[in-house]
């Protein structure tokens, strides 16, 4: 699935990309059928059992999907964030 | 009135202290610094904010609320509930913007994202509005554990909202937010684990999964099975409209900030998670445990209505999970039951507690007021905000009468016109601070003419809420869109600072492109974002 990128450098990963757009899609899509295939699936609906499969099955995919570019993404930020901190008190005291 | 044997009592007073030590135990931490006492250093891994999303929005409310939309329209009616789907997209995409921001509340957000008077003027509306709004829910949270103990116990409503309320203010008070997370997780186990027992009891004492659909057939009632047994595509109770313009509201929401009222409870969340990774799996996650919760009780009370299909009073359905557990559990197990409900009630308060102050210390008395103060002064102001919010709750909780009818109001109507330009701060580089203050401004008009004040005066007849939600939204927009096309856009070096920072999305090229002429973007990004 070489069409899904899983390996990131920060500033690739800083841009938004079809791997987000395809999250936009899935992640909904799992709180949807999760809401269903829970109902369902407590009154014993064989149907029910199927929903809750899918949205379990879809978690995973999600998550593979877009976990190596948030480890990439969080990696970068986390190194500038002190810089960013000192940058935001000057704002909040008016030094700035 | 339901009485309480030894064991249920123990279970109650065990749980109450176990809680408020958890809390407590944390006063170490919680006083090294504002950023202690309002965000636990910016430093928690995922699992620990997802809890305290989870509890935050499971309170003593919360199965009233969902009992009377499940009682009322059947499973259909969990699409109610569905608004916390805002999350499945937020947690990608304005959580990643947000926690990039590093703003402790949506309210500073604004300052980093705006600039000038305007900017100014909407951190301070947005803080004043959030300190009124946390009291408010704390109000109404807390009035419904007076309706339950006076439900249970006979004891006048003022007891209930007194008591658990100023139990968790020990903690909130002296730990912060370090006491609200950890006590939340603690919780926010509980809970879940007491609702699911619970809900599958109350399941099995309705005659079981086949046992209410059996009787719903017999009643002639299957259709509440079909969670999309819509009433017609703009007719009746349940209309197709309502559910699409629901899931416009819930889906689309997740890109903007603010575009629902559980967004300021979870901001704090976002900014308290170690990193972006965790800030987002800890929103998605908590919200999703929301959905497998509501599912849950959506079972055990369709079972209540086929048990008790006759009832007509909202007052007398709403209360339908409650009287399952207490009426039907067994002895001691009535006080686990109680303990539960106790400690959602406590993560809820505790939350809306240290939220609240967050905003009065934060943005108004640092930002406004004092800029020089020192970190131990900005926690005693914490904590002072702390307790003024917990006063002002008792006043507000004592004036509630309907829960339903407020929640309505407040998560249909007070965001429906602001819903479209709490998307476009965020998406749209060119929306300025005085187009997002109009359409605050507009709203607050729009909302009550359209829902009170003109059908009152038969203007206008009483307009169903998804057709409210698209007038309000188009009228709206006839003020703030113009607004922001005759004033000027924000100052550049703010937006390239903030674009360089957040890295939102969106339509943003000439912010970026200003960014890369001054070479702040890695020349890679420049490469690939030139042919964007």
């Amino acid at each position: 699935m070489s069409w899904i990128k899983r390996k990131w450098t920060a500033s690739e990963a800083d841009r938004w990309t079809k791997e987000d757009y395809l999250v936009f899609v899935i992640s909904p899509l799992i709180y949807f059928l999760l809401a269903i295939g829970t109902m369902l699936s407590l009154f014993l609906l064989w149907y029910g059992w199927v929903i809750l499969a899918a949205s379990l099955v879809l978690l995973l995919v999600m998550i593979w999907i877009i976990d190596p570019k948030l480890k990439a993404i969080s990696l970068d930020y986390e190194q500038k964030q002190k810089h960013y901190l000192e940058d935001l008190e000057k704002i909040e005291r008016w030094e700035e | 009135m339901v009485h309480f044997a030894f064991l249920d009592w123990f279970w109650v007073i065990a749980f109450v202290i176990l809680m408020t030590i958890c809390g407590i135990l944390f006063y170490n931490l919680g006083k090294r610094s504002m950023a202690d006492f309002f965000l636990a250093g910016r430093g928690l891994p995922w699992w620990l904010p997802a809890t305290s999303v989870y509890a935050t929005h499971t309170a003593t409310d919360t199965p009233i609320w969902v009992s009377g939309v499940i009682y009322q329209y059947g499973l259909r009616g969990i699409w109610y509930t569905f608004f916390s789907a805002w999350c499945a997209i937020s947690a990608f995409a304005s959580t990643r913007i947000f926690r990039r921001s590093l703003a402790y509340t949506q309210a500073e957000w604004q300052t980093l994202r705006f600039s000038g008077v305007g900017a100014e003027m909407l951190r301070g509306w947005i803080a004043g509005w959030q300190v009124f709004m946390n009291m408010f829910i704390l109000g109404w949270v807390g009035m419904a554990m007076g309706k339950l103990c006076n439900y249970l116990f006979g004891w006048p409503q003022w007891i209930g909202l007194i008591t658990f309320s100023t139990i968790c203010a020990v903690y909130v008070l002296a730990a912060g937010y370090w006491g609200v997370v950890m006590s939340d997780f603690q919780q926010g186990v509980i809970a879940f684990l007491v609702i699911a027992i619970v809900s599958f009891w109350e399941i099995g004492v309705a005659g079981g999964p086949h046992g209410i659909i059996a009787k719903l057939d017999a009643l002639g009632e299957s259709w509440r099975l079909n969670p999309f047994a819509f009433s017609g595509l703009t007719s009746g109770d349940f209309p197709l409209v309502w559910f699409l313009t629901m899931l416009v509201i819930a889906v689309i929401g997740g890109f903007g900030m603010g575009t629902a009222i559980d967004w300021y409870p979870e901001a704090q969340r976002i900014q308290s998670a170690k990193t972006v990774r965790d800030a987002s799996y800890s929103i998605w996650s908590g919200t999703a445990l929301i959905i497998v919760r509501n599912a849950l009780w959506a079972v055990a009370i369709l079972g209540f209505f086929a048990m008790y299909p006759q009832i007509k009073e909202t007052a007398q359905y709403e209360m339908a999970w409650y009287r399952l557990g207490f009426e039907y559990l067994p002895v001691g197990m009535v006080g686990l039951f109680f303990a539960a409900i106790v400690a959602i009630h406590l993560s809820t308060i505790s939350a809306h507690l240290n939220l609240g102050a967050s905003y009065a210390t934060r943005d108004l008395y640092h930002h406004y007021f004092k800029p020089k103060a020192s970190e131990r002064e900005l926690v005693w102001v914490g904590r002072i905000s702390t307790l003024i919010l917990l006063l002002g709750s008792f006043l507000y909780g004592s004036m509630m009468k309907e829960i339903t009818q407020w929640l309505i109001f407040a998560l249909w109507i007070m965001a429906a016109g602001i819903w479209l330009p709490s998307i476009l701060q965020v998406v749209w580089w060119r929306f300025n601070s005085w187009g997002y203050l109009s359409s605050w401004i507009a709203n607050l008009g729009l909302s009550w003419l359209i829902v009170w004040v003109l059908p009152e005066f038969r203007v206008i007849p009483v307009l169903p809420d998804y057709l409210q939600f698209w007038i309000m939204m188009i009228l709206g927009s006839l003020i703030y869109f113009p607004v922001t096309f005759l004033t000027r856009p924000e100052n550049m070096d703010r937006l390239v600072k903030y674009y360089v920072m957040s890295r939102p999305i969106g339509w943003w090229k000439p912010v970026r492109k200003e960014a890369e002429r001054r070479g702040l973007l890695d020349a890679e990004v420049k490469a690939a974002e030139g042919g964007s």
